[in-house]
């Protein structure tokens, strides 16, 4: 039997009942990273032996009779801006190469308590901004399902770390679809969770107020395991919410009586070439109606300033989140330097990439003097606007029902989808992070041999709605 | 009519907290290099700030105690710069809603009352610490960073250098009053810059504001604030003008030196500090606050010039420590004397414990010992020079004056028979004097007064002395 | 219009160096930020409040709870250059 080729749920369950050891899993997992990973390039660290000694552990406590947490044995990718004591931690940048950080994330100190372990660092955009994973100082990733395409991003190496089979489950982090893109472009189910659920300590941000850190697994079970094994109030979070926690199961989610809304904003939304996707949505709605659920379509009018609230909030939060890199207590600092000004600009101007430094310059004069009044605080109340429109949309519907992403993953380099498609696209996840809702991307189907997700959103720490329902759809088309 | 001086205080106090405001590593002066720090306030990639209870509760405390309008929800702001000491890029601080809005402080003046108002009162963190060796390297320590700090910002009301240190006592006991701070200027808990200039309204014309910086202790923002409003004063008269730039304090010199020319031209970039939601300051706890607040220097000298009848000079004086106002209150149960308890704290007790560079509560004589001395003097037992003498003793000793005067046999010679015998030796001795007394010169019963002192070893009696030599030199 | 003296002063105080070349392409991408303005401005937004708290809680306070203190190596480890437990860098010209 191939370990690595089951579902997480079903390598914990065998475990459990003692037909498999961590270890076993664990090598699995080794061989076919020694099988794949020279294609893939999802990882960025691979810690062998600390994750031998972690499984090792496992078997021990399951072997002394003693009850095992929600991850037990599972082997773990975490995206490499997610800090892990004592094994480098990048965030895919020359800046951090070499950076050992003192301390784990709180995230990862939840995955050590449910007994997960922890493989590896997983490659992605540097400092998460991007949408291909092509933006790493440690090369491309390249999508399992077709080597041609790009992964999607920011997360990369945790989606197709989970989708090859090298990591049973993954976390990844989303700003504005940083974990459904790449899911719903490598077959794979990824979760953003409500704002607050899952605490950002230890995570580099990329813009605070619009981050979280997201599951991705492969299927619903599996990322919605990941969830429980993270999520929870964080005291050392000033974001993390009370409210924190899961309290549910996938059972007695159904489709029959589910109110949709299908938001008439992205019926309306054309970008070239999605006319196939389109169609996939469609029959998939009908899927949903066969089972019994109520699908309408609404308005959530000011929908159409998202791209724009959201591009002026994050870079303006970004150029502030990155001016601790600065090369004085940890990170690159170079040697050409005679001031303190050369000190500052020619550690970030040698270390940081191209895409990291021009959204840093965005930000800086997003917020600069005689601007930030005016247009930072213009968007914050657009986003109250957005934020309201959802709102309401969510006193009579359930979920609301969106493709993850209009275009198919595409080859690197591409020059194939214009600036403004690309643009366009963001316009599926984008609007999640800025009311803070938790979203899903499941997969919905396969057109030329690659994978297309569609997104179920949910309201604030309605998480039990959309990954039942998730779930049920899933039952549904097995 | 002249010129006016308007000067502004910006100041900076250390709150005492148990721990740093957005992290919990040890709030702790003078701790080995970098041992008190954290992700936090190392600025590691992923740390993030929580608010600190205390840190907080401490500004409230100040803004109460200053009279201001407390903020019910608490908002901070990222104040954006680079700087080798400020580990993240940007500050923590407060910008457009500070914590306390308005309030003021009032100093005594010899024609009356004058208030200091202030601006505004905000709370933020402290900055690492540089300290720049002689082969020309910075070295950086943090353990610093991340200590609270609260800024107080006053309104140019202030129009003298003499205004100025008046305001600064008054604020370093009141703040030592309501317990945030030890307020030690020369360990860098109190922190002062001045911004100042000056105007003459007939013929109108005005200096550009200079900001002073690195001000160690109240005598040099009082000379800093002298020499720079001569020096702007001079250049008006020359019909040039000030630059708005910011000066540095230089002790040596004795003047202020240029730092840096255009100060306030620093584009901060302040946004919203989007890791610490506002934090809503709840009624039930502004109310306790208020309650628990001490009762402040300005009521209680008020409550002194009442209650034990002082002079405003005398209750300034004694309310000027919140533990020295309550050594008084304490020894007063035991002595009912308000006029001669402060005489005698006023006089030998604060003049010892200034010569000693020591605060009253360092003093390890207790309130009890202290009345019983002065009882004894009062009574009699001891005369005033003895007295002096004796709380000199209990000062170095720490034993109480019944003790000290029982093993050197120091009790008062009162007794009229023996006195008597001395007073007749000593005027059988010194026939001259008498006549020179007699003679219209006053000044002898002076030396015959000494005389007997020292032939009682300064234990006579010295009223009844006095009484005793005019009796029996008129007798002569 | 953006100038080029402006992306130049965005760069210092970000503390970037930018090429010559790069000039035109960031006066261009800060043409773009502003067209996002432009756009958001036509927004109608008299008596709404901006979006500080996004999941609706009040921030909350801390109470002697457990330090993350690091011991003085963790803290220095990442670092190029230390002495005497310092961090250390080039003398700062004020």
């Amino acid at each position: 039997m191939d370990i690595s080729s089951l579902k997480a749920w079903e390598m914990r369950e065998k475990l459990l009942k003692k037909e498999i050891s961590a270890v076993e899993i664990l090598e699995s997992h080794l061989n076919r990273i020694d099988s794949v990973e020279k294609d893939i390039n999802a990882f960025i660290t691979i810690d062998r032996d600390n994750a031998l000694k972690a499984s090792k552990g496992v078997d021990e406590k399951l072997a002394r009779g003693e009850s095992l947490g929600v991850l037990a044995g599972l082997p773990i990718g975490l995206k490499d801006n997610i800090m892990t004591k004592d094994l480098r931690t990048t965030c895919a940048s020359k800046m951090l190469e070499n950076f050992i950080p003192p301390f784990d994330a709180t995230v990862v100190r939840n995955i050590r308590r449910e007994d997960g372990i922890i493989l590896g660092k997983t490659n992605l955009d540097e400092f998460a901004m991007g949408g291909s994973t092509e933006t790493s100082y440690f090369g491309n990733t390249r999508n399992p399902r077709n080597l041609d395409v790009v992964p999607g991003g920011s997360s990369g190496g945790s989606a197709a770390g989970v989708a090859a089979n090298e990591l049973a489950i993954s976390l990844g982090s989303d700003t504005g679809g940083s974990v459904r893109q790449p899911a719903s472009y490598c077959g794979i189910v990824g979760i953003k969770p409500t704002y607050g659920m899952v605490s950002r300590y230890g995570v580099m941000p990329m813009s605070n107020s619009l981050d979280q850190v997201g599951q991705f697994g492969r299927d619903v079970k599996d990322a919605f395991l990941m969830l429980k094994g993270v999520s929870g109030f964080d005291p050392l979070d000033g974001t993390s919410s009370k409210k924190s926690g899961i309290n549910f199961d996938l059972e007695g989610g159904s489709l029959k009586g589910l109110r949709i809304a299908l938001p008439v904003e992205y019926r309306d939304l054309k970008v070239t070439g999605d006319e196939k996707i389109r169609e996939m949505f469609d029959n998939t709605l009908k899927v949903f109606e066969r089972e019994g659920a109520i699908i309408d379509y609404v308005s959530l009018p000011h929908l159409k300033y998202a791209l724009e609230t959201y591009y002026i909030i994050s870079t303006a939060e970004v150029s502030t989140n990155l001016s601790r890199l600065d090369g004085i207590r940890y990170g690159y600092r170079t040697e050409n330097y005679e001031t303190l000004d050369d000190l500052y600009t020619m550690s970030r101007t040698e270390a940081f990439g191209e895409e990291a430094k021009r959204r840093i310059m965005m930000g800086t004069y997003a917020l600069s003097a005689g601007y930030q009044d005016e247009h930072y605080k213009k968007a914050l109340k657009v986003r109250t606007l957005i934020k309201n429109d959802y709102d309401k949309t969510f006193k009579d519907y359930d979920v609301i029902l969106s493709l993850t992403s209009p275009i198919l993953p595409f080859p690197f380099d591409s020059i194939i989808n214009s600036p403004v498609d690309m643009y366009k696209a963001d316009l599926y996840t984008v609007p999640v992070n800025l009311a803070g809702l938790c979203a899903m991307s499941m997969p919905m189907g396969e057109i030329d041999g690659l994978p297309v997700g569609m997104q179920l959103t949910g309201n604030r720490f309605q998480e039990s709605k959309i990954i039942r329902a998730g779930y049920a759809f899933e039952k549904v088309v097995k | 009519m002249g010129y006016k001086t308007l000067v502004g205080l910006e100041i900076h106090v250390e709150l005492m907290t148990k721990n740093k405001i957005f992290c919990n590593c040890k709030n702790e002066f003078g701790g080995e290099v970098n041992t008190h720090v954290c992700p936090v306030c190392l600025g590691l990639p992923g740390a993030l700030p929580v608010m600190d209870k205390e840190a907080l509760e401490f500004g409230i405390r100040a803004g109460l105690a200053f009279n201001s309008e407390i903020e019910k929800e608490v908002r901070t702001d990222r104040k954006n710069y680079f700087y080798p000491d400020l580990t993240k890029g940007y500050q923590i601080s407060q910008a457009d809603l500070p914590l306390c809005k308005g309030g003021h402080l009032d100093i005594e003046l010899e024609d009356g009352v004058k208030r200091i108002n202030l601006e505004r009162i905000h709370i933020e963190e402290d900055t690492g610490k540089q300290l720049h060796t002689e082969d020309g390297t910075s070295l950086l320590d943090f353990n610093r960073c991340g200590v609270p700090l609260i800024e107080i910002v006053t309104k140019p009301d202030i129009n003298s250098a003499e205004e100025a240190r008046l305001f600064l006592e008054k604020l370093r006991s009141t703040l030592k009053y309501i317990g945030i701070s030890d307020v030690r200027m020369e360990e860098g808990s109190l922190r002062c810059d001045v911004n100042i200039n000056v105007v003459d309204d007939e013929k109108k014309i005005k200096s550009k504001i200079t900001e002073v910086k690195n001000l160690n202790s109240f005598r040099s923002a009082v000379k800093a604030i002298e020499t720079e409003e001569k020096r702007h004063m001079e250049l008006l008269d020359k019909g040039e003008n000030t630059d708005n730039e910011t000066r540095r304090w230089d002790e040596n010199l004795n003047e202020t030196v240029i730092m840096r020319r255009k100060f306030g031209a620093s584009d901060y970039r302040f946004a919203n500090e989007g890791d610490l939601p506002s934090i809503k300051i709840e009624d039930s706890w502004l109310e306790e606050i208020r309650n628990n607040l001490p009762e402040l220097p300005h009521e209680k000298k008020v409550r002194f010039i009442s209650e034990y009848s002082l002079g405003q000079y005398e209750a300034e004086v004694l309310t000027g420590s919140k533990e020295l106002a309550a050594f008084f209150e304490e020894t007063y149960k035991y002595v009912n004397d308000s006029k001669l308890l402060s005489n005698w704290i006023m006089g030998d007790v604060l003049r010892r414990l200034k010569e000693e560079d020591m605060e009253i509560e360092a003093l390890h004589i207790q309130p009890k010992d202290l009345a019983d001395l002065i009882l004894l003097v009062k009574d009699g037992k001891i005369n005033n020079n003895t007295g002096k003498k004796v709380l000199k003793d209990m000062f170095d000793s720490g034993d109480s004056p019944e003790k000290i005067v029982k093993e050197q046999g120091l009790i008062q010679i009162s007794d009229e028979g023996a006195l008597e015998e001395i007073v007749e030796k000593i005027l059988d001795a010194n026939p001259q004097s008498i006549e020179d007394f007699k003679n219209g010169k006053d000044r002898a019963i002076g030396f015959l007064m000494g005389q007997i002192m020292k032939e009682t070893k300064g234990k006579a009696n010295p009223q009844m002395v006095n009484k005793m030599l005019l009796a029996k030199i008129n007798l002569r | 219009m953006i100038t080029k003296d402006e992306v130049n002063h965005i760069a210092s105080i970000a503390k970037l160096k930018i090429k010559e070349d790069e000039i035109l392409l960031f006066t261009e991408k800060f043409d773009q930020v502003m067209s996002f303005v432009q756009k958001i401005k036509e927004v109608d937004t008299d008596n709404v409040e901006p979006t500080y708290k996004i999941n609706d809680e009040d921030g909350f306070l801390k109470e002697n709870g457990e330090s993350q203190t690091l011991t003085r190596e963790e803290v220095l480890r990442n670092t190029v250059d230390t002495q005497y437990g310092y961090f250390k860098i080039l003398k700062v010209v004020e």
